[in-house]
């Protein structure tokens, strides 16, 4: 079995990682982290760059887990693209980020951690980026 | 382990050619427009004074400029002097013309020309700003729309009851704000 | 009253608080639609065009303005932050400020280029301020033939000088003139080339071509084969602008200036050959010679400014002569004639309180962007993850509107959309589009001119040659076109050198650059 994790190279995005990376130590199964981009705008801050990526290759091998890195540019919703991913992959479990966002916001954009509730084939793991934790570093 | 890593932009691709009569097409039209201009100055109307010039001469002197310029463009392209697509933020050289996302643009805008009018500038915007939002490939349908109308009536309050321009507001016409 | 006593009078109209609001106005609104992806000046200008229709021409000139500075700024700001191939003007700015953020000096990259744009343009306007006066006074005297001549030099060193080759120049060129054919002749009172069509009797608006081949034709041309992915944006680091930063950075902003005003006011010249001269001049002078291509604060600061310094010199042409040098000219010239003001050497006799309110704003948007554009870097940004889907709607959606009510005629938007298939084939083949609109302005100008020259003259030719001025125009003519070959040859040199270090670059382990 196989945890599906929703990356995004932010605080939220971490926690997810690093909540993820506790689970599939837990249960002793493999991650597959996803980060994708609907890739329609010049700037998308939720799609890693390579060096983001290459932290976070980097901390999944010091882990030890066996993982999967899924990047690429899509044309979708990332919550769709989790779903997928979970429904792909057979998942027993997703996690993802959570952050705040204001109600205009949810009424125009949706809130994808919704959809992924409400869509999930499996358990849904949601978790909050520590309090005041800088943009900062993985480790 | 294994990783997927995707790129899923193409910007190193070489540009795409497509075949030379493509090319040929707008220096052709230059020539034919050049024709046109030239032929129908002569049903220009030329009053008296001989010696000044008149208001033909300077149709004839574009006509002429068409013509030649195609011509030698044309030549050109035979030879293989092309010309270079123009570098965008947002074009990727690498791909062919993507025609259907441009007849939908086209039907977006023709919505508008037939809507702006019975409906009113707010109806005719929303559509064509879902219209066109959409066929770029926002998704799903009703999210472009919910922003083109907003926008639309932001438009609208601000054009008409500001600045004072006047937009067509339809049905909502005698409507507070509207006009 | 003299010019100083005139530009203090400016001054004292465009520092009333509405026409300060103006200004802001402009100026935000031009940033903001200048940082926009795929949005150059031009378009930004034609865009924004209808928010002044309904304004009084003082009110309309001083946004204006605003818009014209701000539009000409945005693109920097995009081009630090992203390396996007975008509007050439920007070509340097983006490699050598791309670079500098990589580095992790994003901040210092933004600094030089917000302060060297505020010096810049503040020099040239005073460069303008002192020498369009004095050549609107000469040009008073200018009669018909010497217009002919002015009109000639226009077009072909337009048509020569942008774009890939002389024959697409002068193509684009000719369906300028013919689009400025169509409407009614003003000498005859009779319709040409209006195919029986009520709505074209008035010939057809400036402003709907120039939205329709610049707005319409982009969102069509990027519509046909869009770019699906994210550039990666390089995050704001390091100081602004430390001590040794402003060291090497004064006298780039001042050579700077010193090289793009007077291209700036040369047919043709425009913002982008005055930046890559300003590089090359650095980058010759420099001692630091290999830092070049790998982000050199000089490299920011010259050409920076050389391209403000620019913006403010097409001006000079633009109000004493009439002559838009640029495409975003062009388009000024048609914001002024939907007022029925006409650029040209009485502007400075006839509309002086206008035309002098008009450069003390100059002044002021300076200010303002200075003022405005370092703190608000973090709003431009967010305006960068606008889907492109919803960025392309909103520009067909103001196209529609601009052209629209114009004249509140479905007629003129059906044209609009006829003259964005036409800029689109134009992108996509290579054609410039800027020749064409300058060809529709100054076409019905060059005939009536032509004509009149030859009814006073009783049809000898010889007239359009005598005068001194004319003939002085023609051997200018001939300088332009050597020494605009000469800075288009620098130019390419330029490239072909940038892209070869950029290739040698690109060969060994790239170097790190600093994250976050």
């Amino acid at each position: 079995m196989t945890i599906v994790v929703g990356y995004v190279p932010k605080p939220e995005g971490r926690a997810a990682l690093r909540a993820a990376l506790d689970e599939a130590d837990r249960r002793a199964e493999s991650l597959h982290v996803l980060n994708t981009s609907r890739g329609d705008a010049l700037v998308d801050p939720s799609y890693a760059s390579p060096q983001d990526l290459e932290d976070v290759r980097r901390l999944l091998e010091e882990a030890g887990v066996e993982f999967d890195l899924e990047h690429r540019v899509g044309g979708r919703d990332g919550a769709e693209e989790v779903v997928e991913a979970a429904e792909k992959q057979n998942a027993s479990l997703i996690v993802i980020g959570l952050r705040r966002r204001s109600p205009t916001g949810k009424l125009i954009f949706g809130s994808n951690a919704q959809r992924i509730l409400l869509d999930a084939p499996c358990p849904v793991l949601a978790v909050k980026a520590p309090a005041g934790e800088a943009a900062g570093h993985l480790h | 382990m294994s990783s997927v890593v995707g790129d899923g932009t193409s910007r190193t691709g070489r540009p795409v050619r497509e075949a030379p009569w493509a090319e040929a097409v707008f220096p052709v039209a230059l020539t034919a427009l050049g024709v046109f201009t030239i032929v129908d100055a002569t049903r220009i109307f030329v009053p008296g004074s001989a010696n000044t010039l008149g208001p033909r001469a300077f149709p004839y002197a574009v006509g002429a400029l068409l013509v030649a310029v195609g011509v030698v463009l044309v030549i050109g392209l035979a030879r293989g002097h092309r010309g270079d697509a123009e570098d965008s933020e947002d074009v990727d050289s690498g791909v062919g013309t993507d025609w259907p996302t441009v007849a939908k643009l086209t039907g977006s805008f023709a919505a508008l020309v037939v809507l702006i009018e019975p409906l009113g500038w707010p109806v005719a915007a929303t559509v064509l700003f879902g219209g066109t939002a959409w066929s770029l490939g926002a998704r799903p349908w009703w999210r472009p729309m919910l922003v083109g109308a907003v926008l639309a009536v932001v438009v609208h309050v601000v054009f008409t009851q500001m600045l004072g321009l006047f937009l067509p507001a339809g049905p909502l016409d005698g409507v507070r704000f509207f006009g | 009253m003299g010019d100083f006593a005139a530009l203090l009078d400016g001054f004292t109209t465009a520092v009333q608080p509405i026409y300060l609001l103006y200004a802001l106005i402009g100026v935000t609104l031009g940033t903001a639609v200048g940082v926009l992806p795929g949005i150059g000046p031009a378009m930004t200008v034609a865009l924004l065009l209808p928010l002044t229709y309904t304004l009084e021409p003082t009110a309309a000139l001083i946004m204006f303005a605003g818009i014209y500075y701000g539009g000409m700024y945005g693109g920097s700001t995009t081009s630090i932050l992203l390396n996007t191939p975008g509007e050439s003007a920007s070509i340097i700015t983006a490699l050598e400020g791309n670079a500098m953020a990589k580095a992790g000096r994003g901040a210092a990259a933004l600094a030089t280029a917000a302060i060297g744009s505020f010096i810049a343009g503040t020099l040239a306007t005073v460069a303008l301020t002192l020498l369009a006066p004095a050549i609107a006074d000469v040009a008073v005297k200018l009669g018909p033939q010497d217009y002919v001549a002015l009109m000639v030099v226009a077009f072909l060193t337009v048509a020569a000088l942008l774009g890939s080759s002389p024959a697409r120049g002068i193509a684009a060129l000719a369906v300028g003139l013919f689009l400025g054919l169509v409407g009614t002749d003003t000498l005859t009172a009779q319709q040409r080339f209006t195919f029986g069509v009520p709505a074209l009797a008035d010939g057809i608006d400036v402003v709907v071509v120039a939205v329709g081949v610049f707005a319409v034709g982009e969102a069509l041309y990027v519509a046909s084969r869009m770019r699906r992915g994210p550039i990666p944006l390089v995050p704001i680091s390091g100081k602004f602008m430390t001590k040794d930063d402003m060291r090497r950075s004064w006298r780039p902003w001042l050579r700077g200036t010193a090289v793009g005003f007077p291209i700036g006011t040369m047919p043709a010249g425009g913002a982008e050959v005055a930046t890559f001269l300003s590089y090359s001049l650095e980058r010759r002078l420099s001692k630091r010679k290999h830092e070049f291509g790998n982000g050199a604060i000089e490299g920011v600061a010259g050409p920076e400014s050389a391209n403000n310094a620019a913006a403010a010199g097409v001006l000079v042409p633009l109000l004493t002569l009439g002559l838009p040098t640029s495409a975003t000219a062009a388009i000024i010239i048609a914001a002024f004639q939907s007022y029925g003001i006409r650029p040209g050497p009485l502007l400075f006799q006839n509309e002086s309180a206008l035309v002098w309110a008009l450069i003390a704003s100059l002044y002021i948007g300076n200010v303002l962007l200075l003022v405005l554009n370092l703190p608000l870097v973090g709003v431009w940004v967010k305006l960068l993850q606008i889907p492109r889907p919803y960025l392309y709607a909103g520009i067909l959606t103001f196209a529609a509107l601009g052209s629209y009510s114009v004249g509140a005629s479905t007629s003129d938007v059906v044209l609009l959309f006829l003259l964005g298939v036409l800029g689109w084939t134009m992108r996509r083949f290579g054609y410039p589009i800027a020749p064409a609109v300058v060809g529709l302005i100054l076409g019905p100008i060059a005939e009536e001119q032509l004509r009149r020259t030859l009814a006073i003259s009783q049809g000898d030719l010889t007239a359009l040659v005598t005068s001194p001025f004319a003939a002085l125009a023609y051997t200018a003519l001939v300088v332009f076109m050597v020494l605009g070959w000469w800075l288009k040859r620098r130019q390419a040199r330029t490239e072909a050198e940038l892209a070869a270090a950029a290739r040698a670059e690109s060969q060994p382990a790239v170097v790190e650059g600093g994250r976050r």
